[in-house]
């Protein structure tokens, strides 16, 4: 079975009924192995939103798979989309052994999954367990939420009547979270979580072909969330102290955030802000101030180091990437592409306006990025498919073409490990103007090749 | 990715039924169980098929049973018209499956199990009639049907699908505002089947709903029953678990009931 991946969460979601004999089935360890290597994948969950049946077996099969994963990368696991029988029915089989989390909507797990990329929600939170009440608190605060907690029942249900909240989290339950370095992006900004020790197993832990091709796409501002720090020792100040002079070199900023200096030798923080780290004391402090974001780099993308040539070997491979995203555009739109032009240049897009662009880079044995201009109405039909209805709704847009150039990222990864290249993909980013994407080209040369679909131009530029 | 005219063209190449299978079903729904086993003896592969069939352990035969007269007689009027809808069905099975892992032997055993449990649920509703008897045979039609528009788009779907829940059945109908029962239904009309058995088969997708209460009835149980079967491991692993979408809420109010029917506990 395969899972479907959104905001860094991978779901999947058997339907019918599940016994000790079916859930073997449904899902094995290469199942969930293949999705975590797809793509930035922290969170595992099995939804039982279409599960009409279940038993202690069929449950248990699960279980074990889910916990094996969770020690061995790090990562949250658990079951999503149930109602309060269900609830009730696994917290009766498990009691105490709870080796994974519940969350009753896949929204309420969104909240608790680093990769979470909206904006803050006003969450009402209740469980029985008044650590759960803290631990969910801690979790929803850290992730820049504004949880209220209820005390009982009885203030759970006044509350929830009287109050205006995003989100009501009952029936949820937080078995051991994810301690890998988790990505999420916020607007055009990266967002790492760190948590308690930092040392040498930091190399480990950050994934660091992801953070140099997410400079490579364009990503210029870079924010480590260390509300969850205790303390870090020197191996991990000198990588932190060498990623920043990497970065500058792009003219990217790393800033730190939450970072207490208690347990922490205080001449670390001289040091890394000589390496040219800044700290901020709250999130907010950034996020919620638009002048500062464009200062350090969230808004401007100018890459001043990043101008190398196109390869003999990405030159060659040009017809699968262009394949894969004809094919996919084709795909959800049903409409025929046409090719009009092929030719190696700077990026030229005529008539900007009414335009919108996303990009996806990949790397591994050949590395590069996949640009994408669309104009607005192929943009909107091509993700119909998807929605599964027509809309104008411009963030809505944004997020599914998202989806869609993972999924031409896919279909090139696919395309060209039948050649023998291992590629991986990054996450995709929207830009809602040309001008943004300009700024992140910068003048380098590419490929670019113009297509027609039904008569709208649609444009591919592939670069470095 | 599908068009309206590749349904359209696929509906086209469907065979009507045989002289042969046209006749058999004629005598069938006159009642002569006799002429109609005449008729069906000489359509060899008709004969193989239903000797295959009906001897699978799920039909419960204590004895290898050869002779369609046999066989016929064994399963009644009602019976032998839904063994030969299954045949038909069949006959527009793949040689080899491409988008669904399943072979000749498991899409029959898969029809076989369908049969099977909705004898027990008409038995249980007490309802006795050869229409709606019939009618689960058609069910595995969505399932040939898919595999017909889909089997040379499988990676282009299963990248789809990482990336949206999303079903076989809505990529369709939000391609071509058709999904996999309308086309079932039409097949089932080029057939000259009943009415009955359309209107049935559309609600059974669990998404359409019929003005007629009883049809709406019915089709509840078809659609817990076609889930109940397609969380078998061998069907899960044919990857039929997910090609629609199981409505739960559609069957809640049945669901206690099936359980007794089914001995699920």
């Amino acid at each position: 079975m395969r899972a479907v991946v959104k905001n860094g969460i991978g779901v999947f979601s058997p339907q019918g009924f599940l016994d000790g004999n079916s859930s073997g089935a449904f899902l094995s360890i290469e199942d969930i192995e293949a999705t975590l290597k797809l793509k930035n994948v922290n969170m595992i969950l099995v939804s039982l939103k279409k599960v009409i049946f279940f038993n202690r077996n069929g449950l248990d099969t699960f279980v074990k798979m889910l916990t094996k994963v969770r020690t061995e990368k790090q990562i949250t696991v658990g079951f999503c989309d149930y109602d309060y029988k269900k609830y009730e029915a696994i917290q009766k089989f498990y009691k105490d052994e709870f080796t994974f989390s519940l969350f009753a909507t896949r929204e309420i797990a969104t909240l608790f999954a680093t990769n979470y990329n909206k904006t803050p929600k006003n969450v009402l939170l209740y469980s029985e367990d008044k650590s759960q009440r803290s631990a969910m608190a801690i979790e929803l605060h850290d992730n820049g939420h504004n949880p209220v907690v209820a005390q009982s029942e009885k203030d759970f249900n006044e509350k929830k009547a009287n109050g205006k909240f995003d989100v009501i989290i009952n029936n949820t339950y937080l078995g051991q979270m994810g301690q890998n370095v988790a990505t999420r992006v916020t607007g055009n900004a990266i967002i790492y979580t760190l948590n308690s020790f930092l040392d040498a197993e930091i190399g480990h832990t950050f994934n660091i072909a992801y953070h140099n091709n997410s400079l490579n796409v364009g990503f210029r501002l870079f924010i480590f969330d260390a509300y969850k720090v205790i303390s870090m020792n020197v191996h991990a100040l000198n990588f932190f102290s060498k990623l920043s002079s990497a970065a500058a070199e792009y003219n990217a900023t790393i800033c730190f955030v939450g970072m207490n200096f208690n347990k922490t030798p205080i001449s670390f923080k001289e040091t890394m802000e000589d390496a040219g780290i800044l700290f901020y004391d709250q999130m907010d402090d950034i996020l919620g101030n638009k002048e500062l974001l464009q200062e350090l780099g969230a808004g401007t993308s100018v890459n001043t180091k990043n101008k190398r040539g196109l390869t003999k070997a990405i030159v060659s491979e040009l017809p699968n990437f262009i394949e894969a995203t004809v094919a996919t555009l084709e795909m959800m739109t049903n409409a025929k592409a046409k090719k009009t032009a092929a030719e190696i240049h700077s990026l030229n897009i005529e008539h900007q306006e009414q335009k919108i662009a996303s990009s996806i880079g990949y790397y591994g044995d050949l590395d590069g990025m996949i640009i994408l201009v669309f104009p607005k109405n192929i943009a909107k039909k091509a993700c119909e498919l998807l929605i599964g209805e027509k809309t104008d709704d411009e963030e809505l847009i944004l997020d599914t073409l998202a989806e869609l150039v993972n999924i031409v990222g896919g279909k090139i990864k696919t395309l060209l490990l039948d050649e023998g290249h291992h590629v991986n993909i990054t996450l995709p980013r929207t830009y809602e103007g040309i001008d943004e994407l300009l700024e992140v080209v910068n003048d380098k040369k590419g490929v670019q090749v113009d297509l027609t679909f039904e008569n709208d131009e649609f444009l591919f530029f592939l670069t470095r | 990715m599908v068009t309206k005219k590749e349904i359209g063209e696929y509906i086209y190449k469907i065979p009507p039924a045989s002289d042969a299978l046209q006749q058999t079903l004629q005598f069938l729904n006159e009642g002569e169980l006799t002429k109609a086993a005449q008729v069906a003896k000489e359509e060899l592969a008709l004969k193989a098929y239903l000797v295959n069939l009906v001897n699978k352990p799920i039909y419960g035969l204590k004895h290898q049973v050869d002779d369609i007269s046999q066989i016929f007689g064994i399963l009644g009027v009602s019976g032998a018209q839904q063994v030969v809808y299954h045949y038909m069905v069949s006959l527009l099975s793949p040689k080899e499956w491409k988008c669904f892992n399943l072979n000749e032997t498991s899409f029959n055993s898969l029809q076989a199990e369908l049969s099977a449990g909705w004898m027990d649920i008409l038995q249980h509703l007490k309802i006795k009639n050869k229409e709606v008897e019939s009618t689960i045979a058609l069910l595995p039609a969505s399932i040939i049907v898919a595999e017909a528009l889909f089997r040379d788009k499988k990676q282009d779907v299963e990248l789809l699908r990482e990336n949206a829940e999303i079903d076989l059945n809505t990529i369709l109908q939000r391609l071509c505002g058709m999904d996999l029962f309308d086309i079932s239904a039409q097949i089932a009309q080029k057939w000259n089947m009943s009415t009955t058995i359309g209107a049935l088969l559309l609600a059974s997708s669990g998404s359409k709903k019929s003005s007629n209460e009883k049809v709406n009835l019915l089709s509840k149980w078809m659609h817990l029953l076609l889930f109940f079967t397609l969380s078998k491991p061998l069907y899960i692993q044919a990857g039929l678990n997910d090609f629609i979408e199981f409505n739960i809420e559609y069957v809640e109010d049945i669901y206690e009931d099936f359980q007794q029917v089914m001995d699920i506990s």
